[in-house]
């Protein structure tokens, strides 16, 4: 198959975290269970999401075989993470393996005007995470002090590091994107990190 | 991680990113670029987008971009920096006219550079780029590059170079089957029977055929070609359209 | 004839005098030479066991999603269709491929082609799966020597049903054909809906089992 846009799990008596409906197919002795209230993030990110309109929809899938995810013909990364925090869009995270816990976190505001809060989803702690990329490969994008980074956000997918995330309303952007709907707000990312993007926009 | 990260100084200069056909950098380095709204999908340093109507370089716009459809869909990107650039997923290429020209899908251009002037093609749903300089163009796949003669579905043109523009060329036998049973032509919708006809010496750039966007700039080409009706035809146009929305 | 991949989305036919492509209306994205399209009624074009059956196939295959044409003379066509991805499948006489209409993009003209109902091969679960995959209650079964290009959204992954995997479940909506000596079966699994549920009724999945090839794509976007 071109590029990457098939997980294929082998499990041999393990269990893989995804989000519901993204198998396609499987072999052997396996069983799919809903992860609980909010995704199994546990009672107080639940009543987080609820509040916030942030969907994550997880499935334990657990058992021995062959087990086939996609969406939507998107392309898959692995990131392995090491103690650390990545934050990604909800509809952008496909599967994880390890000892991670998933929350809901306020990111700032959409524009002035508007007041709309902002969510992203975090995953924390060590293991494997899949991320989905639309339209082709993911991009990774560095940033450091000396050189900011401004994306669109139907392109934006996921960060970490020491970033901090702000939303610009400026004029030239807007002209750029076409706006003209009051959501031609870009991201501005400041610090040191890594920012990762996707070729097509939301 | 495994995967190559960038930076200003590693990303490349006006190229594909690498490993990736559906993305692309372009390097700002002082000349400014025309870019379609709505490709940005990234960018570091400091860049300005401006609308046509409102940038600084008013002569150049004016001598450069001829197209008073498609303005809107247009901007100035100016300064120092990376762009970079993404379109529905398509596969993205730079193409190098050299005092030459060249048509192409409207939806299907990206942007191109300022020593490169853009016309209305005769085509609706087309622009012609005329003079020296860089542009990019996406497409649904990998872009073919076929040589006259050949005929092309509607759909499937991402533009030509060099070559005369195209005619309409029914299918005769497609025709035939199809008037006999159908009884009408108006309305129907299957392809095969309306093709683009190249002839002549030059290059025809063709994709993987794409649901064509109800993007506007047809409708306002249409729109605007209205003005040479007479009032009897724009009568007749109503009732025509008014049928095809009831059915 | 030669059928083969131009790119992952494109499918290129070289025809010569005699010879006919039959693929789906709309998909002929350029050709070279002197090539005539004309529309293919499948209902005249050999359907066995004529009928109530093959009358009914025959409207549905004529209708508009799933309107196939012949190619014939002398040229090379290029056949694609909104940027799917194309599979070019091999059948060497032995065994038939099971394709949903849909998904047929091109076939060399040799090949023989039938509208099955699911009824007669999987029984009430059999015609129960054709109505939850959205394509009715019938199937298209491709038999003979020669090629078929199948389409899907963003590429397949085949997988071998047999020996090691004696069964293989697939969600319905990424399921894209199979070839071989398969048995499928639709069955709804409790808890299932999560895995493959993000509407009502989709809680099902197609088990298949014993010996060939099926093909998965990598979306759960049907087309």
């Amino acid at each position: 198959m071109q590029g990457n846009r098939m997980l294929v799990a082998e499990l041999a008596n393990e269990t893989i975290r995804a989000i519901s409906g993204s198998m396609v197919a499987y072999d052997g002795a396996v069983t799919f269970k809903n992860a609980g209230v909010g995704g199994g993030d546990g009672f107080k990110a639940a009543f987080k999401r609820k509040m916030t309109g942030e969907s994550l929809s997880l499935m334990d899938v657990t058992g021995s075989g062959t087990v086939y995810f996609a969406v939507d013909a998107q392309d898959i990364t692995i990131l392995e993470l090491a103690n650390d925090t990545l934050h990604v869009e909800a509809s952008q995270l496909l599967a994880l393996v390890g000892q991670l816990r998933t929350d809901v976190k306020f990111t700032g505001l959409r524009g002035a005007t508007s007041g709309q809060g902002l969510f992203t989803t975090t995953v924390t702690g060590t293991g494997t995470i899949a991320v989905l990329s639309a339209g082709g490969p993911i991009i990774a994008l560095e940033v450091a002090p000396q050189y900011p980074l401004v994306v669109d956000p139907d392109a934006f997918v996921a960060f970490h590091g020491q970033l901090n995330q702000t939303f610009v309303t400026d004029v030239t952007w807007r002209s750029a994107v076409g706006g003209g709907n009051g959501e031609a707000f870009s991201l501005r990312f400041d610090g040191q990190g890594i920012v990762y993007i996707q070729p097509e926009e939301r | 991680m495994s995967i190559q990260i960038h930076n200003p100084g590693t990303l490349p200069v006006n190229d594909n990113i690498p490993g990736n056909d559906y993305a692309f950098c372009v390097d700002l380095a002082g000349t400014p670029w025309f870019t379609s709204k709505g490709a940005m999908i990234a960018y570091y340093g400091n860049v300005a987008f401006e609308p046509l109507s409102r940038t600084n370089l008013t002569a150049m716009v004016a001598s450069q971009f001829s197209s008073p459809l498609y303005a809107d869909d247009w901007v100035v990107a100016q300064g120092q920096g990376k762009l970079i650039l993404g379109d529905r997923g398509y596969n993205i290429n730079s193409f190098d006219l050299d005092d030459g020209n060249l048509t192409i899908r409207a939806s299907n251009l990206l942007a191109f550079e300022p020593g490169l002037s853009l016309k209305q093609s005769i085509v609706p749903g087309f622009l012609t780029l005329l003079g020296t300089g860089k542009f990019l163009a996406s497409s649904n796949g990998p872009v073919m590059f076929a040589e006259p003669p050949l005929r092309v579905d509607p759909q499937a043109l991402v533009g030509w170079a060099d070559c005369p523009s195209p005619s309409h060329h029914f299918d005769a036998a497609w025709m035939h089957s199809f008037l006999s049973v159908v009884g009408g032509f108006f309305g129907m919708d299957s392809d095969e029977e309306r093709q683009f006809d190249f002839t002549g010496a030059g290059t025809v750039l063709v994709q993987s055929s794409e649901k064509v966007l109800d993007d506007g700039h047809v409708y306002r080409h249409i729109e605007s070609q209205t003005v040479q009706l007479s009032q009897a035809s724009l009568l007749q146009l109503h009732r025509s359209i008014g049928a095809r929305i009831q059915t | 004839m030669a059928m083969e991949l131009e790119n992952y989305k494109v499918l290129k036919t070289t025809i010569q005098p005699g010879q006919r492509v039959v693929a789906r209306q709309g998909s002929m994205l350029y050709y070279t030479g002197d090539v005539t399209f004309t529309p293919y009624s499948m209902s005249g074009g050999g359907m066995p066991g004529a009928g109530a059956i093959a009358g009914a196939a025959g409207r549905m295959m004529q209708g508009e999603h799933v309107g196939l044409m012949v190619a014939e003379g002398s040229g090379t066509v290029y056949f694609g269709r909104n940027g799917l991805y194309v599979q070019v499948i091999e059948l060497d006489g032995t065994g038939a491929l099971t394709v949903e209409a849909e998904r047929l993009l091109a076939y060399e003209g040799n090949v023989q082609t039938s509208i099955v109902s699911l009824s007669s091969q999987g029984g009430v679960r059999g015609a129960v799966r054709g109505a939850v995959t959205g394509q009715g209650m019938f199937t298209t079964q491709v038999t003979g020597y020669g090629t078929v290009a199948v389409l899907s959204h963003g590429g397949t992954v085949s997988m071998t049903v047999g020996g090691a995997k004696p069964q293989v479940v697939v969600d319905p909506q990424a399921y894209v054909g199979h070839l071989g000596n398969i048995t499928v079966d639709l069955s709804a699994q409790v808890g299932f809906r999560d895995v493959v549920g993000r509407g009502s009724g989709e809680a099902m999945q197609l088990k298949l089992s014993g010996q060939g090839t099926v093909w998965v794509q990598a979306s759960e976007k049907k087309f």
